[in-house]
């Protein structure tokens, strides 16, 4: 398992585009990645669940990603959050 | 006695056991307008599905209404997004106009709440989409299919006027 946390930065929080992103991105990867906010936990590969945290600027997010290439998803979605949100 | 009505409640409880008989899963408009391939809008998260298959709609009516049975899964405090969950399991996503997140509720009122169960053509969502367009916005209102990944097939009905009611997308398993 391994997991980041990282504050969005985006004024608009977690809005629906970069939620749609953020899945893409995830999508990318076979192992589980979980987002854990204040609001709840979702599924990082379904933009339904990522959209349910609606988690806001300044809100810290725990990524966690466990399975098969977990090290390269966890760099993989902390740079898409870095450049992105 | 108890037992019973527990076991029935919860098989009628099951979104599963009480899925609609075969056939597609119908998803309909959700506002008057013109409807057009998604492959219109302009913002290329949505014209390159990369939040799923769907359609689009360019408004001639301020009003969002349910585009079928289900719930309300995620209202944006700012009105300008909305997405369900209908009863036979599709992920719908409606949003109302491109960037629009950053009018900050401005122009819209919501008038369904997350958790709602909504009846198909019931208001969502009002909108002044002119005054929106005055502020420099296209007001195209995407509706995706989150869980487009589900479906083997997802058919739209596009190239012509729409009203609310009026069959857009038919899903297949």
């Amino acid at each position: 398992m391994k997991s980041f946390t990282h504050v969005i930065q985006d004024p608009m929080g977690l809005h629906a585009r970069p939620a749609g992103m953020l899945a893409k991105a995830a999508m990318a990867y076979p192992c589980q990645i979980t987002i854990t906010a204040p609001s709840g936990a979702a599924d990082a590969k379904r933009l339904m669940s990522i959209m349910r945290l609606a988690a806001k600027a300044g809100m810290e997010i725990t990524v966690t990603c466990e399975g098969d290439r977990e090290e390269e998803a966890a760099s993989g979605m902390e740079t898409f959050l870095k450049e992105n949100l | 006695m108890g037992f019973f009505q527990k076991l029935f409640g919860q098989s009628s409880d099951d979104p599963q056991s009480s899925a609609k008989s075969a056939g597609p899963i119908q998803v309909f408009a959700p506002v008057a307008g013109q409807a057009v391939p998604i492959s219109e809008v302009s913002d290329p998260t949505f014209g390159q599905e990369i939040l799923g298959k769907g359609i689009a709609v360019k408004p001639t009516e301020g009003k969002v209404l349910s585009p079928c049975d289900g719930k309300v899964d995620m209202m944006f405090e700012t009105g300008h997004a909305v997405s369900l969950v209908s009863d036979d399991g599709a992920e719908i996503l409606i949003h109302v106009g491109l960037d629009t997140v950053e009018l900050k509720g401005k122009h819209y009122t919501i008038h369904a709440h997350n958790g709602d169960k909504v009846k198909k053509g019931q208001l969502l969502i009002e909108f002044d989409f002119e005054a929106i367009a005055a502020e420099g916005y296209d007001v195209i209102t995407p509706v995706v299919i989150c869980n487009s990944d589900d479906y083997s097939s997802i058919q739209s009905h596009v190239g012509k006027d729409v009203v609310p009611g009026d069959l857009v997308l038919e899903l297949e398993k």
